[in-house]
């Protein structure tokens, strides 16, 4: 126990003598009142009224979809092979699927508090209008796709938590149809970055040549719908209970 | 003279670090959670001084509700104390 206070504390003392280092001192000279080079290009070019512009006075979603595009697109293909590793990993076929429907529909009913079901139908309608608000105002305000879709699964995950899994799929929020808004996402987003290549004759990703604010505009909505059911689907398939899912890999094997 | 932004940074990641600290010594696991998810709203307020409102709502939603939401699942597949040393 001792050890570790003085473990704790001589980290603390390490962090504090650096940042006093870095911030009061500027040992690493990252402070400082002047403008790079680098950063007036970007706030001189991201909202513009002449010239390649990204029509975009937040310039954070400019860079991150726009100057360095690229990178948040494989980002996204990362996020993609995740969730299609953890499919492939949690995979059941449809006969399987059915069988765990059926054990789940067995299972003990546990009912949620009216209150708590009340509070969480309020608590949800906010956050998702929230969650709208940071992904489609994305080039206006701070935030973006990823950004108001994490907020999104939140809202679902609430859903899951005050009501069940069983009631969501029964209402239609299947993986089928998760899986089916995700592609419709990731289809949004290949759209809007082969667009200027085929329509416009640029190059791919220059999205300042679509007219207005539509790129960055449609990469934000593709993103926030990929991102929210993407979530989703590993959630869905991750709520499925230990036994159940040991049941049925049993059956297969008894078959 | 010491910027008062500055000194509330200090103060706020530090409260972050000592939660961390509780985080990792806890053995029941649920409250391991719930006390790393204390420790990343002290590090969004973080990022909030530091002028970074684009990370503060990624990292709020990931931190606290999918990550919480998904190691849960986790401990719902094995156990929830942490026991031997």
């Amino acid at each position: 126990m001792k050890r570790d206070v003085i473990v704790a504390v001589s980290f603390l003392l390490a962090f504090l003598f650096i940042a006093y280092a870095v911030t009061i001192k500027n040992v690493l000279g990252l402070g400082g009142e002047e403008l790079r080079p680098l950063g007036e290009f970007y706030l001189g070019h991201a909202f513009a009224h002449e010239g390649l512009t990204s029509h975009s006075p937040e310039v954070v979603t400019a860079i991150v979809w726009n100057y360095r595009g690229f990178d948040t697109l494989f980002e996204t293909f990362v996020f993609f092979l995740a969730i299609m590793g953890a499919l492939s990993v949690l995979r059941l076929d449809k006969e399987q699927l059915r069988q765990a429907r059926e054990l789940e529909g067995g299972m003990p009913h546990r009912q949620m508090d009216l209150i708590v079901k009340a509070t969480t139908k309020f608590v949800v309608v906010m956050i998702i209008a929230i969650s709208a608000s940071i992904a489609l105002h994305g080039h206006l305000t701070p935030g973006g796709g990823f950004q108001g879709g994490s907020a999104m699964a939140v809202a679902a995950l609430l859903l899951f938590a005050a009501f069940s899994k069983f009631t969501l799929e029964r209402k239609g929020l299947t993986l089928r149809h998760t899986i089916s808004a995700y592609a419709a996402g990731l289809a949004l987003i290949l759209a809007t970055v082969l667009a200027p290549a085929f329509i416009y004759g640029g190059r791919l990703l220059e999205i300042n040549l679509l007219p207005g604010e539509t790129g960055l505009f449609n990469l934000d909505v593709g993103e926030y719908t990929a991102v929210t059911f993407g979530f989703l689907t590993v959630f869905l398939v991750l709520g499925i209970p230990e036994w159940v899912f040991k049941n049925v890999l049993r059956r297969e094997l008894n078959d | 003279m010491i910027e008062l932004h500055l000194l509330i940074l200090v103060i706020v990641v530090s409260f972050g670090f000592v939660f961390s600290y509780l985080a990792m010594k806890e053995h029941d696991l649920l409250k391991a959670l719930a006390l790393s998810s204390v420790q990343s709203t002290f590090f969004a307020l973080g990022f909030y001084i530091l002028a970074a409102p684009d990370i503060v709502l990624a990292y709020l939603a990931i931190a606290v509700g999918a990550y919480t939401a998904l190691v849960i699942l986790a401990i719902s597949k094995t156990e929830r104390y942490e026991v031997g040393e």
